[in-house]
């Protein structure tokens, strides 16, 4: 076979996903769940929810770059 | 098809998908990066002085979505910064403004290009935010700043130098970085999924074998579409997000959490 780092890195990626993808969704649920619970609260929560996506996502996100790194 | 991509010199759709880019401009080497940010800044620059040069007391339309789109990071920079926001009001609108203008490149019909997936711009915006912060910090505490920041009042002597360097990683290091990463991944990922959707829908519509090849193409073209629309949606959550992260950024060094 030819060369193989290309496949590794595409599942390395793969791999890279599951943390954040898992990760927002409790975010996200959690932050459902505020809202749901208190509503007079919700810009806060969406804020605050907004935040902590950013701060998962970006994990998901540098794994999808070293893709092309490689 | 030539006509439809500005600065693409020749797309050949039967042997090759990619249309090459047009050379650049002769007289000074630029490309198309440099040349887009102009245009940028040129959009941010010219909107908000047509609608804030002449302000009436009930706005015009113009006036309103300008003025609703530049509470936005102002709003951020109130609720999250607090006491002292007024001085970083400017320096919110105008990354807001920048990088909503720039990542809403991608969906403007003759220029698919945003400039923030080029690691040069969206990694200097998180080098100044970088900048921005530390600099504050100093200022507003002395040097007395990297110690509250690395050491963080209350904790065990015993585990000091551990927490040194972690926070040390996490605050001076991670923060731009992953501010940068996240801005440029974001972009070049949609960048990359609607060049590569539409192009061989394109492709697949024009050199399809059959009718079946034919209507492959549809199909990649009405996710095309669909990713196009989210793409709308992400170049101003991405925005968002950056002047959201950098509110916190100067909000932690300004008022240290105790």
């Amino acid at each position: 076979m030819e060369s193989l780092d290309s496949a590794i890195a595409l599942v390395g990626y793969g791999i890279a996903a599951l943390g954040p993808g898992i990760g927002i969704g409790l975010i996200a649920g959690n932050a459902v769940q505020a809202m749901a619970r208190q509503p007079e609260a919700a810009g806060l929560v969406r804020t605050n929810m907004i935040l902590g996506i950013a701060f998962a996502e970006a994990l998901a996100l540098i794994g999808f770059v070293l893709f092309f790194l490689v | 098809m030539d006509q439809l991509i500005l600065a693409a010199t020749s797309c050949d759709t039967v042997n090759e998908v990619v249309c090459a880019p047009a050379d650049p401009v002769e007289f000074f080497e630029f490309a198309r990066t440099p040349i887009l940010m102009g245009l940028a800044g040129l959009i941010v620059v010219v909107s908000l002085v047509v609608a804030f040069a002449r302000p009436k007391v009930v706005p015009g339309r113009f006036q309103m979505i300008m003025e609703s789109l530049v509470d936005i990071p102002r709003n951020l920079g109130k609720d999250v910064i607090g006491h002292g926001a007024e001085k970083f009001y400017p320096l919110l609108v105008s990354l807001f403004l920048f990088i909503l203008v720039g990542n809403a490149f991608e969906v403007t019909p003759f220029i698919n290009f945003p400039i923030t997936s080029r690691m040069a711009v969206s990694g200097s915006l998180a080098l100044l935010v970088w900048f921005v912060f530390v600099v504050t910090g100093v200022a507003k505490q002395g040097v007395g700043y990297f110690g509250h920041l690395l050491w963080p009042p209350g904790i065990p002597v015993a585990i000091k130098p551990v927490v040194g360097i972690i926070e040390f990683v996490s605050v001076l290091i991670i923060r731009p970085f992953s501010l940068a990463v996240r801005l440029f991944a974001n972009l070049v990922a949609g960048h990359t999924m609607l060049s590569l959707l539409l192009g061989s829908a394109v492709w697949f519509l024009i050199a399809g074998q059959g009718v079946g090849g034919r209507l492959i193409g549809l199909a990649w073209g009405t996710f095309g579409i669909a990713i196009y629309v989210f793409e709308i949606l992400v170049a101003f959550l991405q925005a968002y997000v950056f002047t959201l992260l950098t509110s916190v950024y100067i909000g932690s060094s300004l008022h240290p959490e105790h």
